[in-house]
């Protein structure tokens, strides 16, 4: 793909004098908090505070010494400071591997932002990869290496694993080095050459949210263990079975970006692909299906074997079982979709989540009865995101159980936290004669390694990536390493016995096996540095050749037996906002709504509404999930949550919850007479449900166990920040002949298309009929937005990316159930019941700006005001704090400083925006619109009032958007993209019959219902 | 035409008392050493009273989050406890003035203890917009001052501006009307008393009152335009303290009957804090002659009357809401009825509009417990209803996703208490310190054989 340069980020980051500033800074901010010591006696304190007096009367007595700050007199290259740089980098937030700008300002890193140019994630980041920006600033991140848990000298931990390494060499000892999929091609090199230096050296990877059976299925029907890259963006019709693809499978944000390319409604190319999900409890990407079937547990087998039997035929093809048994829902909407399917042949895709190979075969068998392969599915070019090999990492578990291993490395893998019968593996891990973890956090795996080597953070450390075959990108160093920590390949590199930087070992690895797959540059050089600059290069993709399908392998998949009356199957997923435990350390991610069931800061059992009241309980009554059928019975008690649109018999659990790293949360948010604590009875946020993950076949299956449910009694409060989504007033107060509040607006594809060819276009920002004239006519531009809620998917990237601008404080469980969460834009959920299952519609919802701003006429110190280019402003250092606004505000965007949030951890304080101000107690505070980057970007077109060109303006939210949702721009300027789509067909204002005037606009959300059979006619 | 509408009934003060008995038995409370149940109180008062300055210390020093409040309820004890007692104070200028005005000799009796009331009611008030605040140490930004800030000017369109003004002109004017009141009775304690700090604390208060004619006239003619004064306050001072309702968008708050509403409102549970306070006066400091059941009649009658024109009120804001037609507005009331608070709705409808229409008969009038159990149910109801009007509207408005709920905090029921502890702490100073029933006053009204013909009653000169 050839490479234009659009915009222009910066360039390497020079080894910046700076960032060495920072570090030093943080050093000693790290041990300010820490080093209590032994108490301060009574005469310590007289004494202090004689001296205090004392030195307060002197200082009473002369003038305070002036200190002078003086510039550089040679200032560091490329630093003006007070300004931001972005730098183009890789995202490592998961294994996704998101093109990244990395805004860097006065030496440190403070904002994650999404490569728009990046050909994969399209400018999109997600919510874990713009908070893992907190991870580098972690008070508690490791900040040297450890022997048995004393810190010690790398020199010395080097040479005692290199003695032992020798000895394992001299008796061919096997060594087993145990990473995440996320470790790039140049380490993987590193890692082949460490791994070739011994007898039996073997590289495993685990992911917690295993997609392995994907890759088995690969290896069956096409002779080789890949991944295939999904062309989402290329599908008229998208059928997922269980796959969570918008919002946690493989890479979401990619997928986000490609699915809402083929939704999008405005414009020339309008159109819209079908949606079908299958799945039993409701995942981000059901909530945005245009039909979502609602199946039980094991229905999976009998739904795609039907669709399989009716799809062969079709394509000429014999199917084993021509009489298939029929899904408990009917079958007649599966007759639809196959036909809608096969005359959407080589322009459907069909998805399948499943960790059961025989499913994923099936589900290969559709696309290619379907002839999507070299279509919409590409195995030409896979997709190297992933490569978890489940098997071999259970038979790894069985080598370590019978003591074979000598030498076992983890890297990004937590087996102890994230597998089932994680005290046995600990027990194991214990024989094995060394350990050597490279996790930056002690988390459950790490306390038990002989040595923990910490990694850098990867905005700390040289690394690169291909994600799909011939997508190669760099990862690079925006900041001096903050601790004494050491990279991943360096960490290889020494232990090889050939010590190099992990730069070298990029660019030799880049000279060597990237340089020669491109043709555009003629030295390496210009290659690096435009790579460098971009931070991603098309090259030729590697020749990986897959066989032919092989239709012998294919066989109807057993339907597993119906589950028994009163057992529940357990269905395990992660939170889009808490993928695996390893971020459990990240308060942001904690505190981020889920965006289906708006909880935050722990995990529970999601039960049906019918199910909930069948055992008598509601949201927060603690039940007990027993699984007595298995050989390790696993026991849970859990609060529960009511989830309507839950297939009956699951009960849906989070993993990567109950992390030893989330203890820190023990102390967060104010403390006062009754608040209540953040952390569970056991000094942890959620339950560790890994142990309901079951080994089937080489596998790790999410969703294998049944439980019987038992109410328990007791309490564990949830803190949700939504507690009613209801967009129908309820029904006992209910005025007959009410309709549906028009918060949002939501149509079919065809009612659309009839209506927007009807409906005239309105002003971008009506008029109202007003009494008075208007006093203060926004005359320059009026800043206004756009949301889509037909592209939004709720994913909330937008939330994070939020917080990292607009430095709001995390407050904590309690304060979240108290409904103070801090959030200046959050996500609104609503559900619509059905007959057949629940429409979900997500809305953003921020500050309106309103024109006539209800908040602004009852402030009585006028401190939010309007300003001349339509904005509403909030003035921190006038408020009182009287909270008048906030009643008065219809959206109930504003937020109160209710105490002073904690900003006592310094090293953490980094990461705040220095733009914006950091409130204090008692103050109103709500989203700005970004006014401090539209004032930069006002100041960079000259100043004078002269104006941005539109779309050079983008908050916070909209950057990272990965579905492009939010479009901002000037409302007075009738050619600007915000003003079209506020005035387009599809726009309306929520609230607007208070003639509050908002500048926010929403587009209407348009559902592709084709009525059952429709799809014949129009075929 | 006053005295009209007592013609033929029994005397306003009985015992068939002579002037002279009126000054020693009013004054005898104060002359003897304070009871046991004085005590008692007072120290029972004090210590609720301690309690609340403990819990607003601790807030003012953590913040309001120590309050229930949240998101979508950002007001609730606070700015209840506010209207509540600003409308408490209303009963106190209703009788001291209006009353005054329209010559009902029977507010002789009560009109001293129903200013002290007043003022220490506005007090209390006063107190919860500035604690309330986000920021307290800044509450003198919503005076309009000239200051160096630009000058920056507060927002004059904002209800809590005009707030602002209102109460300090009724605080300012009731103070007023009740110490011009006094200072014939301070200038009679003064004469009474024994040398020592009391003599020279009322002989300060009474600014060296003669009892001359001249001092009458002008006594009388001051009274009498402070009197016409505080008259639209009764009225503006809580049509105002509405307004920070009324003025908002919020469905529930945003209604034009809410001027009149209040004001029936506040007169309504002034009235019954009034009743409250002079049945428990009456019997403590034996004052049976001079609050006699005419008072209590004529009082009831007024609660009577009150509460029935809040139930008219409520009335009109359910039909106003229903026949509207904008679905907030309606289901707003929906949900007052039957949503979360409909306890809440159903204490308010009992206490302020069932329970009192018991003062239709006669027979319960003259209970003088029933009527003491009655008015404190009306206090508490009325407390309800600002409640209700305020937590009810916010946390349930445009947006179901910005509904919350509301749940008091251990600090906010202590603050509620300790605003109760100030009130009668400083109503048991007064009553300890001041004469509670006008002397002066009285003696006009009294039977024609008793009254004194060198005190001219003040209608004489009207």
């Amino acid at each position: 793909m050839p490479v234009q340069p659009k915009s222009s980020f910066a360039r390497s980051l020079p080894v910046v004098a700076w960032s060495e500033t920072i570090a030093q800074h943080a050093d000693e901010s790290r041990e300010a908090p820490g080093d209590g010591g032994s108490a301060p006696s009574r005469r310590d304190i007289l004494r202090l505070a004689g001296f205090a007096f004392a030195g307060a009367a002197f200082a009473g007595c002369q003038r305070a010494p002036v200190h002078y700050a003086v510039p550089y007199l040679v200032p560091p290259d490329e630093i003006v400071p007070g300004r931001s740089y972005d730098y183009a980098s890789t995202c490592e937030g998961c294994s996704a591997r998101c093109g990244l700008l990395v805004k860097n300002r006065d030496g440190r890193p403070i904002k994650l932002e999404g490569n728009p140019e990046h050909p994969l994630s399209r400018g999109g980041l997600c919510a874990v990869g713009q908070a893992s920006l907190l991870g580098l600033y972690d008070q508690q991140r490791l900040q040297e290496p450890l022997q048995a848990g004393q810190p010690v000298a790398w020199a010395e931990a080097d040479q005692a694993i290199g003695r032992q390494l020798d000895a394992i060499r001299k008796q061919k000892g096997s060594v087993r080095f145990l990473t995440g999929p996320g470790v790039g091609p140049a380490s993987r090199a590193a890692l082949a050459q460490f791994l070739k230096t011994f007898a039996d050296g073997r590289h495993v990877v685990h992911e917690p949210r295993s997609c392995s059976a994907i890759l088995e299925a690969h290896g069956r029907t096409h002779g080789v263990r890949l991944l295939p890259h999904y062309h989402i963006d290329k599908a008229e019709v998208i059928v997922s079975f269980d796959a969570d693809f918008l919002g946690t499978w493989i890479s979401p944000v990619e997928f986000t970006a490609a699915y809402q390319s083929g939704r999008r409604l405005d414009g020339p190319d309008a159109h819209l692909s079908y949606h079908v999900q299958f799945e039993s409890l409701l995942s981000l990407t059901g909530s945005k299906a245009d039909r979502r079937v609602c199946i039980a547990p094991g229905e999976l087998a009998t739904v795609m074997n039907y669709v399989a039997a009716r799809l062969a035929p079709k394509a000429g093809l014999s199917w084993q079982d021509a009489d298939p048994a029929e899904p408990s829902g009917g079958v007649s909407f599966l007759d639809h979709l196959v036909n809608h399917l096969w005359q959407n042949r080589q322009r459907s895709l069909i998805l399948c989540g499943s960790q059961d190979v025989e499913l994923q075969t099936l589900a290969n068998y559709l696309n290619h009865v379907l002839g999507n392969y070299g279509a919409t599915v590409d195995l030409a070019r896979p997709s190297f995101q992933r490569d978890e090999n489940d098997q071999a990492l259970e038979t790894l578990l069985k080598e370590l159980h019978e003591g074979k291993v000598a030498a076992l490395f983890i890297h990004q893998s937590n087996p102890i936290h994230d597998l089932p019968g994680g005290d046995r593996i600990a027990e194991d891990l214990k024989r094995v004669p060394l350990v050597v973890s490279l996790a930056p956090r002690l988390d459950e795996t790490a306390r038990l390694a002989h040595f923990v080597c910490p990694d850098h953070h990867y905005l700390e450390s040289w690394s690169d990536a291909e994600p799909v075959n011939g997508v190669a990108s760099l990862v690079q160093p925006v900041i001096n390493p903050l601790g004494n920590t050491r990279a991943l390949p360096e960490s290889i590199a020494t232990w090889t016995g050939k010590p190099q930087t992990a730069y070298d070992i990029v660019w030799q690895h880049w000279e060597k096996g990237v340089f020669p797959r491109q043709t555009q540059k003629l030295t390496f050089q210009d290659f690096w540095d435009r790579t460098l600059h971009d931070g991603f290069a098309a090259v030729t993709p590697r020749p990986l050749k897959a066989g032919p399908f092989n239709t012998a392998t294919v066989h109807p998949a057993a339907s597993p037996n119906r589950l028994p009356e009163g057992s529940y199957g357990v269905v395990l997923y992660s939170k889009v906002g808490m993928p695996d435990a390893s971020h459990a350390y990240n308060p942001w991610l904690h505190e981020l709504p889920d965006p289906i069931s708006k909880i935050t800061w722990d995990n529970y059992a999601c039960l049906s509404p019918a199910t909930a009241a069948s055992l008598g309980v509601s949201n927060g009554d603690i039940v007990r999930l027993d699984s007595a059928t298995q050989d390790s019975p696993a026991v849970l008690e859990l609060p529960a949550f009511v989830q309507p649109g839950l297939h009956g018999q699951v009960v849906a659990v989070a993993v990567g919850y109950g992390s030893v790293l989330s203890q820190r949360f023990a102390d967060i948010g104010p403390r006062w007479l009754q608040a209540g604590p953040t952390v569970g009875s056991d000094g942890l946020v959620g339950k560790n449900a890994a142990s309901f993950l079951a080994w089937v076949k080489g596998g790790l299956r999410f969703s294998q166990s049944t439980v019987r449910l038992t109410k328990v009694g007791g309490q564990h409060p949830l803190a949700s920040t939504q507690r009613d989504y209801h967009l129908n007033v309820p029904k006992h107060l209910d005025v007959p002949g009410r309709e549906r509040r028009p918060i949002i607006r939501d149509t079919t594809l065809a009612d659309y298309r009839q209506e927007s060819l009807q409906k005239t276009k309105t002003e971008a920002f009506p008029k109202s009929d007003d009494l008075w004239p208007d006093d203060h006519p926004v005359t320059g531009a009026r800043w206004g937005m756009v949301v889509d809620l037909n592209a939004c998917t709720g994913c909330s990237a937008c939330v994070i990316a939020c917080q990292a601008e607009n430095n709001f404080p995390v407050v904590g469980k309690d304060e979240v159930r108290r409904q103070r969460e801090m959030h200046w834009l959050r996500i609104d959920r609503y559900y619509t019941e059905r007959d057949d299952g629940v429409d979900v519609a997500h809305q953003p919802m921020m500050c309106q700006q309103c024109g006539n701003a209800p908040c602004e006429v009852v402030c009585p110190v006028l401190a939010t005001v309007h300003s001349e280019d339509g904005l509403n402003q909030q003035v921190y250092n006038r408020c009182v704090g009287t909270r008048y606004c906030a009643n008065n505000c219809p959206y109930k965007v504003r937020h109160f400083n209710w105490f002073d949030y904690a900003h006592d951890d310094h090293l953490q304080n980094l990461v705040l925006n220095p733009d914006v101000t950091v409130r204090s107690r008692g103050v109103m505070e709500k989203c700005t619109f970004c006014v401090q980057r539209i004032d930069a970007a006002r100041s960079d077109a000259g100043g004078n009032g002269a104006l941005p060109r539109d779309g050079v303006i983008q908050t916070a939210c909209q950057q990272s958007c990965p579905s492009q949702a939010i479009v901002f721009g000037n409302l007075n300027d009738p050619k600007s993209r915000v003003a079209r789509l506020a005035a387009g067909s599809r726009g309306y204002r929520v609230l607007a019959e208070l003639n509050v005037q908002p500048s926010v606009s929403y587009l209407t959300l348009v559902r592709n219902r084709p009525v059952e059979g429709e799809g014949e006619k129009h075929g | 035409m006053a005295s009209v509408s007592f013609s033929g009934q029994r005397p306003l003060i009985g015992g068939h008392k002579t002037a002279a008995q009126v000054t020693t038995d009013i004054c005898a409370p104060l002359e003897r050493r304070a009871s046991g149940w004085w005590w008692l109180t007072f120290l029972l008062a004090f210590g609720v009273l301690v309690l609340g300055v403990v819990a607003v210390t601790y807030q003012l020093f953590v913040g309001i989050g120590t309050w229930g409040l949240n998101r979508s309820v950002g007001w609730a004890f606070d700015i209840t406890n506010f209207v509540f007692w600003i409308g408490i104070g209303h009963a106190g200028t209703l009788i001291s003035a209006i009353l005054f005005l329209f010559r009902q000799k029977w507010r002789t009796s009560v009109n001293r203890s129903a200013e002290a009331m007043t003022i220490f009611a506005v007090i209390c008030a006063g107190l919860f917009p500035v604690i309330h605040m986000g920021r307290p140490w800044l509450f003198y930004w919503v005076l309009p001052y000239p200051n160096y800030r630009g000058p920056l000017w507060v927002n004059f369109r904002s209800p809590l501006i005009w707030d602002f003004f209102a109460i300090g002109t009724y605080f300012s004017i009731s103070l007023l009307f009740w110490y011009v009141g006094l200072i014939p009775d301070v200038a009679t304690l003064r004469d009474r008393a024994r040398p020592g700090w009391y003599r020279r604390f009322v002989g300060m208060l009474s600014l060296g009152w003669n009892g001359s004619y001249r001092v009458w006239r002008r006594y009388e003619v001051v009274y009498l335009l402070l009197a016409g004064l505080a008259t639209p306050l009764v009225v503006s001072v809580h049509s105002v303290v509405s307004m920070d309702f009324a003025a908002s968008l919020l469905p529930g708050w945003h209604s034009t009957i809410f001027p009149p509403y209040f004001v029936t409102g506040a007169i309504f549970s002034g009235m019954a804090m009034v009743l409250t306070l002079m049945l428990l006066v009456r019997k403590v400091m034996h004052l049976e002659d001079y609050i006699t059941p005419r008072h209590v009649d004529a009082m009831t009658k007024l609660v009577l009357a009150t509460s029935c024109l809040v139930g008219l009120s409520y009335a009109i804001e359910f039909f106003t809401a229903l026949y509207a037609g904008d679905p907030n507005e309606s289901f707003t009331f929906m949900n007052r009825a039957l949503g979360p608070l409909a306890w809440g709705f159903g204490v308010m409808v009992a206490c302020n509009v069932l329970i009192p229409q018991l003062f239709w008969f006669r027979r319960i009038r003259r209970q003088f417990f029933v009527v003491f159990v009655i008015c404190v149910l009306v206090n508490v109801g009325m407390w309800m209803e600002r409640f209700v009007i305020i937590v009810g509207s916010l946390e349930r408005d445009f947006l179901p996703s910005s509904w919350t709920g509301y749940a008091p905090t251990l600090i906010e029921l202590a603050t509620l208490a300790g605003s109760f502890g100030l009130f009668f702490t400083c109503f048991l100073v007064f009553c300890r310190l001041l004469p509670v029933i006008a002397m002066a006053e009285v003696k006009g009204v009294l039977p024609a054989e008793h009254s004194p013909n060198a005190e001219p009653s003040p209608e004489g000169h009207s």
